[in-house]
């Protein structure tokens, strides 16, 4: 049993991170009700953004979240209103393929800055453990569930109890009204968006702090982000908590069992069950 | 119509090695993005996950061809085959799935037997396989083979919404309420449409590869592929049958004009995308035809 | 002198893609007024509404507010020029609490300010919706949640209000109770533009009537001019 611990342990504050990878896809679904394709490459802009922090100022990378979630807020509000808005209401296709073109847009301005070479956001956390008996806890796995937590609390909060977060929960459950009561929603969109990419930020200094990373690693998260969200059901902010923790257990279980090469398999193995089962997912409105 | 598909067919025979590149590219590019077009133009299956079935075709080449020594054609119909029996088994989970769960579902498809492929010892794990074929093609056979993809898949596309299949299709386009009444003749269209299109697709990807001469798992399953499909189709006009033919000649154009500066190259592609979207929502040739009121190969019968 | 109009409608038309849905409708509401517009189902009155408050704009024509120019503006800037729109269905905002929802009607900065005290003023003329504030609105009555749709756009502070069908689907003593409100709420000093089907219920609340059939005015004139019979038969087209 006690071998068994470790992954699941591990799969829990995993299980964080994921869920805060998925928080702003979720969140924009719900909302402007736009899959934005582009979110996994928000997230390793994030972690860009951080490197050059850390590389320009010599700032631990954990400190750079206060530096690149502001800034990612505002290039999260610009797209939303520059791009998105002008494509709403047009069908399925356009945003999709707005959202790849901004997409490949991130990638390559990556590749072009900080060339194809593999990025680590490096810090003395990565290496610290606490031992509980048999079982190791690395203390970044530990910082990345509680600082994905705050997040994910942190940002339930804000919808409940700020006018803003009001104004956005009442457009995403009435559009109509919304706009009778006086509200002007392009701009309630741009701030939802601003508020995910805000969340993608953090995400990405914790992925860049956890793992390595390349320009082109944006797709992998965004991956990971459905999967959360197909098992969470998307627009909930629990089932998000939830499907993190599940996805991310079903991977590090894979990965005892089967071997590290298994790892991401089983995770997509687990989501396909899922979405077989229940095609809108296990929180998911049919 | 005829004057330029002859030219384009006989290029082997006046261009230089460079065209006969370029248009073995254009060829394929556009067979793939025709099958595509097929799926999100006309059957609202927006597919994330072409990409299994192009790297199925590879694989189906390599393995064919290195291992059991079969002829080259036949390698090349059975990446179409195997793409069509993968086809079958992935619609028992995503045809349950709709509108982006579908989109998503068919990429976990592809990200699956990326990871399967790279931990598989039969074809050499993440190294990938040299591809040899029997017997050893030109560059100009190849091209032929290109050809005849390329136009076939128009002339497909063109039939199939000639026919009752594509009746029934632009049925479900035009009106959903229609296509709720249908049920289950609706299920059997979506399900052709994603085989056939499944086919068409392997074999293109058995012959890029040939081309190629190498496969390997990153590369061929990557979501890398829908993107420029997607790029293709969009720009040239989704649910147009020219549109691809038009974004393909885009896409192979830039990537050679730009083919020096690669990650310049993509970004002017996001870009040349997003304006697209803005400004011609329709695509090329969808803005043309809404302007002109003319479509040069249109499906609708007179 | 020329007597200054709440709401002035001078011929519009509107159309959804090709079908024209209002033909040269005019029609005027002096301040302390309240009009009524009776149809039918898809006699276009709620595409007035919606054309005056700015969710749908009129290809020609014009709608003027207190004098000033609205037509071809959005509703959030209707809103904060005084038009405030109870919608066809309610739409109360069903997954944020009542107090939520008010919150929300008081959405232009200049009604935010005066937020607490609207606030009260509308928990006074609702004190039911005081009882059931913490509540979300779609566990509510039907009836609860008209009033709370009528309060939400009373949070505005509008000097005219626009009311879509509000009787639809209550029960006969909830209508009397939300028509008396209505009258509470004319009194104040706000104008009031009533569409509904129901005949009886809606003559009787207002100082002029209009009838409307296929998208066009067909019958006006004051409640004690109008029979019955002449209403009736406008009404149905007959």
């Amino acid at each position: 049993m006690i071998d068994l611990a470790q992954p699941i342990i591990n799969g829990l504050l995993l299980g964080g991170l994921y869920a805060v990878i998925a928080l702003g896809l979720s969140t924009i679904f719900g909302i402007v009700r736009v899959v934005n394709l582009a979110h996994g490459d928000m997230v390793i802009l994030g972690s860009y953004l951080s490197l050059a922090f850390c590389m320009w100022l010599g700032l631990n990378p954990l400190w750079t979240i206060l530096l690149v979630a502001p800034i990612m807020f505002c290039v999260g509000f610009l797209i939303q209103s520059v791009l998105f808005n002008r494509v709403l209401g047009k069908g399925m296709e356009p945003p999709l393929l707005m959202a790849f073109g901004i997409s490949i847009i991130v990638q390559n301005f990556l590749l072009l800055v900080f060339t194809s070479d593999a990025r680590a956001l490096k810090s003395d956390l990565s290496m610290m453990t606490i031992s509980l008996g048999e079982i190791n806890i690395s203390l970044l796995y530990l910082l990345n569930f509680l600082i994905g937590l705050a997040v994910i609390l942190g940002l339930r909060q804000f919808f409940r109890k700020t006018f803003l977060g009001r104004a956005i929960r009442a457009a995403s459950d009435d559009v109509v009204a919304a706009k009778l009561v006086g509200a002007n929603t392009s701009s309630i969109y741009a701030y939802a968006m601003g508020i995910a990419a805000l969340t993608a930020a953090v995400a990405g200094v914790l992925v860049g702090m956890t793992f390595i990373f390349y320009p082109h690693t944006g797709p992998q998260y965004l991956i990971i982000a459905f999967g959360v969200v197909i098992i969470g059901g998307l627009g909930s902010i629990k089932g998000t908590l939830v499907g993190g923790f599940i996805l991310a257990m079903a991977q590090l279980l894979g990965a005892h069992f089967f071997g590290p090469g298994y790892q991401l398999l089983c995770g997509y193995m687990v989501l396909l069950i899922v979405l077989a089962i229940r095609p809108n997912g296990i929180f998911g409105k049919a | 119509m005829g004057v330029l598909t002859a030219a384009l067919g006989t290029v082997p025979l006046w261009g230089s090695d460079y065209l006969v590149l370029f248009f073995f590219l254009f060829c394929l590019y556009l067979t793939v993005a025709q099958m595509w077009n097929l799926l999100a133009g006309y059957s609202g299956l927006i597919s994330l996950g072409q990409q299994v079935f192009l790297g199925i075709g590879g694989y189906s080449v390599a393995v064919m061809g290195n291992y059991y020594g079969l002829n080259v054609l036949l390698s090349i119909l059975a990446g179409g085959f195997f793409s069509v029996l993968l086809a079958l088994f992935m619609s028992l989970f995503i045809f349950r799935m709709k509108g982006v769960y579908f989109s998503i579902g068919t990429w976990i498809f592809a990200e699956i037997l990326m990871i399967w492929f790279s931990n598989w010892s039969f074809v050499k794990y993440g190294t990938g396989l040299f591809i040899k074929t029997n017997p050893p093609l030109s560059t100009n056979e190849t091209f032929y083979i290109a050809f005849v993809l390329g136009v076939g898949s128009v002339a497909l596309v063109y039939f199939i919404m000639r026919s009752r299949l594509g009746l029934g299709l632009m049925a479900m386009r035009d009106n959903e309420d229609v296509s709720e009444t249908m049920g289950v003749q609706v299920f059997r269209y979506k399900l052709y449409c994603f085989l056939i299109a499944a086919f068409i697709t392997g074999m293109a990807a058995g012959v890029f590869y040939i081309f190629q001469v190498f496969v390997q798992p990153y590369k061929a399953f990557s979501i890398d592929w829908t993107v420029k499909l997607v790029f293709i189709v969009i720009i040239g006009g989704i649910g147009t049958i020219e549109g691809p033919i038009v974004g393909a000649l885009i896409l192979v154009f830039l990537s050679q004009v730009l083919a020096d500066y690669f990650s310049v190259s993509l970004l002017i592609l996001g870009a040349i995308a997003i304006a697209v979207i803005l400004l011609a929502p329709k695509g090329i040739m969808g803005t043309l035809q809404a302007k002109l009121g003319f479509e040069i190969l249109s499906p609708r019968r007179k | 002198m020329q007597r200054e109009l709440a709401l002035k409608v001078d011929n519009i038309n509107v159309f959804y893609g090709e079908f024209h849905a209002l033909w040269d409708v005019s029609l005027e509401v002096e301040p302390q007024q309240i009009i009524s517009v009776i149809g039918t189902n898809g006699s276009g009155k709620s595409t007035l509404l919606n054309a005056i408050a700015g969710l749908l704009q009129p290809r020609g024509g014009d709608v003027e507010l207190f004098g000033e120019k609205i037509s071809g503006m959005q509703p959030h800037q209707t809103v904060v020029r005084g038009v405030s729109l109870v919608p066809e269905g309610r739409r109360v905002f069903g997954r944020l609490t009542v107090y939520e929802n008010l919150i929300m009607g008081a959405y232009t900065p200049r009604a935010r300010k005066r937020r607490s005290t609207v606030l009260r003023m509308v928990y006074d003329l609702f004190p039911r919706l005081h009882e059931r504030r913490n509540q979300l609105a779609s566990t509510m009555s039907g009836g609860e949640q008209q009033m709370l749709a009528i309060g939400r756009a009373l949070m505005s502070e509008p000097k005219l209000l626009l009311c879509d069908e509000i009787s639809l689907g209550l029960a006969p003593l909830i209508i009397k109770d939300i028509y008396k409100k209505l009258e509470e709420i004319n009194r104040q000093g706000v104008a009031i533009l009533l569409v509904e089907q129901d005949i009886n219920r809606s003559l009787k609340a207002c100082q002029y009537a209009h009838v409307m059939l296929e998208g066009k005015v067909v019958l006006s004139g004051n409640p004690a001019s109008l029979t019955l019979e002449e209403v009736k038969r406008a009404y149905f087209g007959v």
